[in-house]
Formats: structure tokens, sequence, C-alpha cells
């Protein structure tokens, strides 16, 4: 490592100052669970490590009217014991409980998880099927970006990740996910599927579907969204929704290995997502 | 070099860190407190294991001067009035510890998820132990271990 100069951030305003005068010579240390292998292996070897664990007002949750805002600094273990997202918003406590393990998940962030950029970053879907927006502050000022473009356009390095925002679901809205990993605990996504959708009696009024590691990044999955806009959500309508999506995916990953293995993985993945908001809906109405 | 304060094992300590250092660096090298171990240096087999601030934490994964403030329990804190934890005992009465690397961390593991949870049932505490790898009992010796843990407690 080539670290010579550390700082334990207070608040926001002074990190940003301080990255404003470091910066490309300085990184941000949050959790540590990715950055932390980085600098060991040389992947990168910056001057200035700032630390971010520590700051207050980066690590609360609350509710602000009709938003929920999430601090950069939160943690999957917070997210995963907060009350705010069980019931219809469990797609977004499930895909926290899957990462890692017990350790992974009690010092992993929010932030990072976004900031890191990795196409399999396992809260990613589920925030950009809620969409939500990302904040990053910089002494220039604030700029806000919704998470499906962020990755177009990600952090800069005089930047900080310091929330992310979106808003409550109504009680017809509901947010699934599902993962495949290669095993139950510290599994890297191999696909993920996390899916918001808005139901009237059945009838699906709006719809994000948004996948992890099935391209550079997470991302909306337009397809199939638009064929299942207005359908009845219903068994026949899962099975086109599927073949929808593998068409999206043999353009996207054409040539690629995984894509036979991913072609039939989807097929339960998708599927999973869509029928526990059946699942979901009929326990409401029942 | 960066002067940091924290409390380990109950234990204040003032510290000159090399920027550099990990706090499993600092555990080992600067403490000397060995029996937090280091395996695959990346998260994925829990034996550094170490509890800061009430949770569960990969010591090769934070940053030594991370811990500025902060309050480290390691396996070296566990025994009470020079006798073992009960949860140490019970993994040595069910023979949970067989080659013993990944000890340190299991028993820390074990006791973070009872601290939250007295009464976890076999699934949780399937989970709670899930980010520590054990190459020698299957797992199953822990699960006993820590239903013994359990009772011990209780019985005290």
């Amino acid at each position: 490592m080539t670290l010579n100069q550390v700082y334990n951030g207070s608040s926001i305003e002074e990190v940003i100052e301080l990255l404003h005068e470091y910066g490309n010579e300085a990184k941000i240390i949050g959790g540590g669970t990715d950055i932390v292998i980085a600098l060991k292996n040389e992947k990168i070897s910056p001057k200035v490590l700032i630390d971010i664990s520590k700051i207050e007002e980066l690590k609360k949750i609350y509710q602000n009217g009709e938003y929920i805002t999430i601090g950069g600094g939160v943690t999957f273990t917070q997210i995963v014991e907060s009350n705010l997202f069980q019931g219809n918003m469990h797609g977004l406590y499930k895909a926290c409980k899957m990462v890692g393990s017990p350790q992974i998940r009690n010092k992993g962030t929010i932030g990072g998880n976004i900031a890191n950029g990795s196409a399999a970053a396992d809260s990613v879907p589920p925030l950009i099927a809620l969409g939500a927006i990302v904040t990053l502050e910089s002494k220039e000022g604030k700029r806000e970006i919704p998470l499906e473009d962020y990755y177009y356009a990600p952090i800069k390095e005089n930047e900080l990740l310091t929330q992310v925002k979106f808003k409550r679901l109504e009680k017809d809205q509901i947010l699934t996910f599902s993962k495949l990993g290669l095993r139950k605990a510290l599994a890297i996504s191999r696909l993920t599927i996390s899916t918001f959708v808005e139901l009237d009696n059945g009838k699906i009024q709006n719809v994000r579907v948004a996948s992890g590691a099935l391209g550079k990044y997470p991302m909306r999955e337009a397809e199939v969204e638009k064929y299942l806009l207005h359908k009845k959500l219903d068994e026949n309508t899962i099975e086109s929704a599927i073949e929808t999506l593998k068409v999206s995916m043999d353009e996207r990953l054409k040539g690629r290995s995984t894509l036979p293995y991913k072609r039939v993985a989807i097929f339960s993945i998708l599927r999973e997502t869509l029928e526990a908001a059946i699942a979901f809906e009929n326990e409401v109405k029942a | 070099m960066k002067k940091i304060s924290l409390t380990v094992n109950g234990k204040l300590y003032e510290v000159n860190l090399d920027e550099n250092m990990r706090l499993i660096d600092l555990l080992r090298d600067e403490l000397g407190l060995i029996g937090t171990k280091e395996g695959c240096g990346e998260g994925e087999c829990g034996a550094c294991t170490v509890i800061m601030d009430g949770e569960t934490v990969n010591s090769c994964l934070v940053m030594a001067f991370q811990a500025e403030g902060s309050n480290i329990l390691t396996i070296e804190g566990m025994e009470r009035n020079g006798k073992l934890h009960p949860i140490q005992q019970a993994y040595i009465d069910a023979g949970a510890v067989q080659c013993g690397f990944c000890i340190p961390g299991m028993v820390l593991s074990t006791k973070a998820l009872l601290d939250k949870n007295p009464h976890p049932n076999k699934d949780e505490i399937r989970e709670g132990i899930s980010g520590n790898l054990c190459r020698c009992t299957g797992y199953n010796k822990m699960l006993d271990a820590t239903e013994k843990a359990i009772k011990y407690m209780e019985e005290e």
C-alpha cells in the first residue's frame, strides 16, 4: 500500500474540502469491504485515504414526506434491521440480506455498493426498480441523478455520494428481488432481478424491471417492461416476459460464455420476482 | 504515522500507526493479540473476525486508522476471571474444535449472534456463522456447540 496520509472524516463538509484539496490522490473508504482488497493488491494506489464510516449524518435512514432517504454510509445490516423495508418493500430487504456474510453486511454500505460501480452490486437493481435518485456533493455543489443513469455519469474524484432517495411505495405497489449466486453466503451475484409493479385488480399499471450482472452495469430492462405494461400478471404473462427478456439477453450477451447458462437461469429468477408480487397481492387481499 | 486511541478487550491503547496497516495487522503485530487469524485476507473466510463496536467485522477489511475511538473484542477478551467463556467451553465440549484455525472467528460470530438473539433456531445459527469457513467439522458441531452454549449461559 502507498498511503502516507489518512483522515478520520467527521463531517460531509470536511470530507468535501479534503477531496477538493487532494483530487485524484485521495480515495474514500466507507465499509472497506472492497477497497481494502484493492489497496492490498495495489489495484489502486492513492496517497490519501479519507474514512467516512463514523460520520453520523451519512448513517441515517429517514422518511421525509413521500420520500425515504438512505445515507451513503448506511450499512446493509441497518437496512435489514430497519422496519421500513418489510411488506411490499421486501425486495430491498432481501437484496441486502443476501449480500456477502454478516461481517460484510455489518460494514458494507449502500453508497459503496453504488460508487464502486460493480455490475453485480446486490442493492442496486432494487434501488433502480424503486426509481431511486442519487445525491453527489462536491465543493461546486450538489448534483442529483437517477440511479439508472448514474453509471453513465459516475462519481467524480471530488464528489462524495451522500444519499439515495426514492418515493415510499403505495399499498398496491410491490418491490421484489431474486438472486442467483453460486452458494448461499458470500456469493457474488451471477444474476439478479428486481421488479417493481403497481397492480390494479391484477393488472400491471406501472412497472420497472432492473437486472444485475446482465450487462456492464445494473440496468432497466426496457423490452420486458414494455411487454408487461397493462398486462394481467398471470402465468401466461410471466412465460412471455421470460421469453422477451431472453431476446434482450441474446443481443446484449452475444458470444459470452455465460449466455447459455444465464438464459436458463433467468427462467427461475424473473419468474420468482413476478410470482412473489402475485403472492404478496393475494396475501394483502386475503 | 497516525496516532489513534482505541479500546481492545477493555484496555485503552494509544498507538502510532503506519497508515497502511489494517486492523488485523494492528492487533497481531503491534498489540501481540495473535488469537485473531488471517486466512484469505479478502473477507471470504472469516478467520480474522473480531467484534467492533458490537458488530462482527473482518479485521482484514478494516484499516487500522478507522478503529479510532472504537471498542474491539478479540478472542483474548472472551475469558472471564481466568475461566473460558461459556461459548468457548461449549465449543470444546461439543467437539467443535478440530484444527482450531477458524475457532477464534467462529466463537466471536457466535457471541455476536447470541448477544443480538439469545435463542436462535438452527437456521439462524447457520446464518450467524455463515461468514466463517471451517474445513474440518462440516459445521454441525458448531450448531451443537451453540446450543450447548445457550444452555450453559442460562445455567449461570
